[in-house]
């Protein structure tokens, strides 16, 4: 019997509401929740994988006051992108490019982010024992951190009101941790 | 001997011919099958054989067919009827829980065939707002668009117009459609003056329709208005409700920002007919020849939908996702009234809730029964559709959702929010409301809706500030998120 069948609600990364198992769209903020991120107009064939991970479960191995979330912000278009956090799951940000088979979890395609310098592959957010990481992939025209440029492939710890830079477009940094 | 019958069967399938084949088709058919699976041939088999010879002794014996096929039709088993049901589950597996868990269905009812069964004559009314505030482009648009209208009936069909302010006035009778030369004359004429009450309008509209309704007639009362009513809400909405008990539908048209929208929607959801909003001139011309068309189209009349969860299933909600998005009444046992259904098809969306420990296997959850009025004899026509799903304590395999569903899904989660945004604003919940219409203005732009997304934002931002919405947003984004259109392709996205 996997975790998920012994039945426990739902928790919206983006909003805390408890939603049913089974739940598809988030009753209280809307958000598709298998993906606990944005969908476009149908979630992307690299999040495929077995339903019960990609479920948002009380029971998970984080403990109390652990990051379950964040949200980014484009402040260009003031778009609020609320995203899940799981150890060892990485959240890829840049521009969507389906014939490389690139699917980034925050595409900035909308937002102009081809203009703005984003690369395809341009960073990765991840986290490691409740800390939350932001690393460059070695884009084109770089990542800044609070206007500090990051050396590629190495992780700067990420806080909340933080503010990433990706080519020239701005975005802010919100995280959610579990409430007790 | 006398054959037993059984109404499960089908008997037509089994034979392979259709329902209305005649005696020589079923005999020959019956030959060449009986040859196939007589148990002393190679290919025999003497199951087959057996049910062969059951369906031919029902349906060689012109009585025995005949009660056959009214056992079938009552069931709803029938497969003459010209609507079909199709239904989509959110999982088709699903663990057996020791608590609820949620499971979207949707149900489509849609024509059998393409070709329908040809136009049918009309019975028309249209109510025409001619108060002082559609002076000027306004009314001439109006009239621009009802001049089109008129080109475009047909001479059987019939039509009365009706003009109303502080009262009501029939401008011309219920006439054929070959006198267009008369009801041009009388459009070209109209002159606006005076105040909005809609429930004169509405009342002498539909005393023209009723002088016409019965027989093959699609009668509708189409209601076009810029302005608000007060104080006949209540009457207008009642009467609607005894017009659609008649048969008679309500469509209502609002134009430019000043209307009452919930006042339409719900004199439209009376009526079994739509509200839409009409932003620009252009798009009047573009929905009255929509009405036209749909409802000349009809292909089953009167659709009344039974929703009958099986034990261990709660109806959570219930709503048309199609043509347009909407609320439906819980149906508490009763029938819900989904109006006409013409070549377009009606979707419905459940919220179905699962107690906890459901039984383990294959089950029955859901079962849909649709009563509907069809062909050119309106015969009263049912039809069944059961919806089943498996309870496993084993693995549950990793389930696509069908993309049709899950497009729908995504569309009506944004509607809801809107559609709960202005219900916290109404109880005087800004905040709720500005963080409602802030995820809606999200979700929005997830999904490409940029110029909705847009105006959500807006919205949010003056409800944030000023504690109200713009009259114009508000409606955008109401009749916006409502109709975002579930294209075609969304179904191939994911294949």
């Amino acid at each position: 019997m996997s975790d998920e069948s012994k039945g426990t609600a739902i928790i919206c990364p983006a909003c805390g509401a408890e939603n049913l198992p089974g739940t598809l769209f988030c009753t209280e903020c809307g958000i598709y929740l298998p993906s606990g991120g944005p969908l476009r107009t149908e979630p992307l064939p690299d999040e495929q994988e077995g339903a019960t991970s990609r479920r948002w479960v009380q029971e998970s191995t984080l403990g109390v006051n652990q990051l379950v979330g964040i949200t980014i912000e484009v402040l260009e278009s003031g778009r609020r992108v609320p995203l899940a956090l799981e150890e060892g799951k990485e959240i890829f940000i840049g521009r969507l490019d389906a014939v490389h088979g690139i699917f980034p979890e925050l595409d900035l395609t909308n937002d102009g982010g081809l203009g703005h310098g984003v690369s395809r592959r341009h960073a990765r957010i991840h986290t490691k024992n409740g800390v939350c990481f932001l690393e460059d992939m070695d884009s084109t025209n770089g990542t800044y951190l609070e206007d500090e440029r990051l050396t590629p492939y190495l992780p700067y710890e990420l806080h909340d009101g933080d503010i990433i830079t990706l080519g020239t477009m701005r975005l802010r940094v919100r995280l959610h941790k579990r409430a007790a | 001997m006398r054959a037993t019958i059984d109404p499960q069967k089908d008997y037509y399938q089994v034979l392979g011919v259709t329902q209305d084949a005649s005696i020589e088709e079923i005999k020959a058919a019956f030959r060449a099958l009986a040859r196939r699976y007589h148990p002393d041939s190679a290919t025999g088999d003497a199951e087959q054989f057996r049910l062969v010879q059951e369906a031919y002794d029902v349906l060689r014996d012109p009585a025995q067919r005949l009660a056959y096929d009214r056992q079938r039709a009552s069931l709803g088993l029938s497969s003459d009827a010209p609507l079909q049901i199709k239904s989509w589950v959110s999982a088709s597996v699903l663990p057996a829980l020791e608590s609820e868990q949620l499971l979207y269905v949707m149900a489509e009812i849609s024509p059998k065939s393409a070709q329908g069964t040809g136009e049918q004559p009309l019975n028309l009314a249209l109510v025409i707002d001619r108060s002082t505030s559609m002076r000027g482009t306004r009314m001439e648009n109006v009239k621009l668009a009802i001049h089109e209208f008129i080109d475009a009936l047909k001479p059987e069909d019939r039509l009365a117009v009706i003009a109303f302010s502080d009262r009501a006035e029939v401008i011309v009778p219920s006439v054929r459609g070959t006198e267009k030369r008369r009801l041009h004359a009388a459009i070209s004429r109209l002159v606006p003056s005076g105040g909005t009450e809609i429930y004169q309008g509405l009342m002498t509209a539909l005393e023209e329709v009723r002088r016409y309704v019965g027989g093959r007639y699609v009668s509708h009362v189409i209601l076009m208005t810029d302005g608000r009513t007060y104080g006949d809400e209540e009457l207008s909405l009642i009467e609607a409700k005894r017009a659609a008990a008649q048969g008679i539908g309500i469509s209502a048209l609002g134009i430019g920002e000043d209307w009452n929208d919930l006042f339409l929607d719900a004199l439209a959801q009376a009526g079994h007919g739509l509200s839409q909003y009409i932003s620009a001139p252009s798009q009047l011309q573009r929905l009255l020849q929509q009405h036209l068309r749909g409802l000349s189209s009809v292909i089953a009349r009167n659709l009344d939908l039974f929703v009958k969860p099986a034990e261990g299933m709660v109806l959570r909600s219930i709503y048309r996702v199609r043509p347009h998005i909407g609320p439906l009444p819980l149906p508490e046992g009763g029938a819900i009234a989904l109006g006409h259904l013409s070549d377009e098809s009606i979707g419905v969306l459940l919220e179905l809730v699962v107690q906890p420990e459901p039984p383990l296997g294959e089950h029955r959850i859901l079962r849909f029964e649709v009563e509907a009025l069809c062909g050119n004899d309106l015969k009263r026509t049912r039809l069944r559709h059961d919806v089943k799903v498996t309870f496993t304590t084993g693995e549950v395999p990793p389930q696509e959702v069908p993309a049709r569903l899950l497009n729908t899904l995504a569309r009506w989660s944004v509607y809801r929010l809107q559609e709960k945004a202005w219900h916290f604003l109404e109880k005087g919940d800004t905040r709720e409301a500005t963080t409602l219409l802030q995820s809606a203005a999200t979700r929005l732009f997830d999904m490409g809706q940029r110029e909705l997304a847009r105006v959500a934002m807006l919205e949010a931002d003056r409800i944030d500030q000023q504690g109200a919405p713009s009259s114009r947003g508000r409606k955008q984004l109401r009749y916006g998120t409502r109709s975002l259109a579930i294209s075609p392709a969304d179904d191939k996205l994911r294949s």
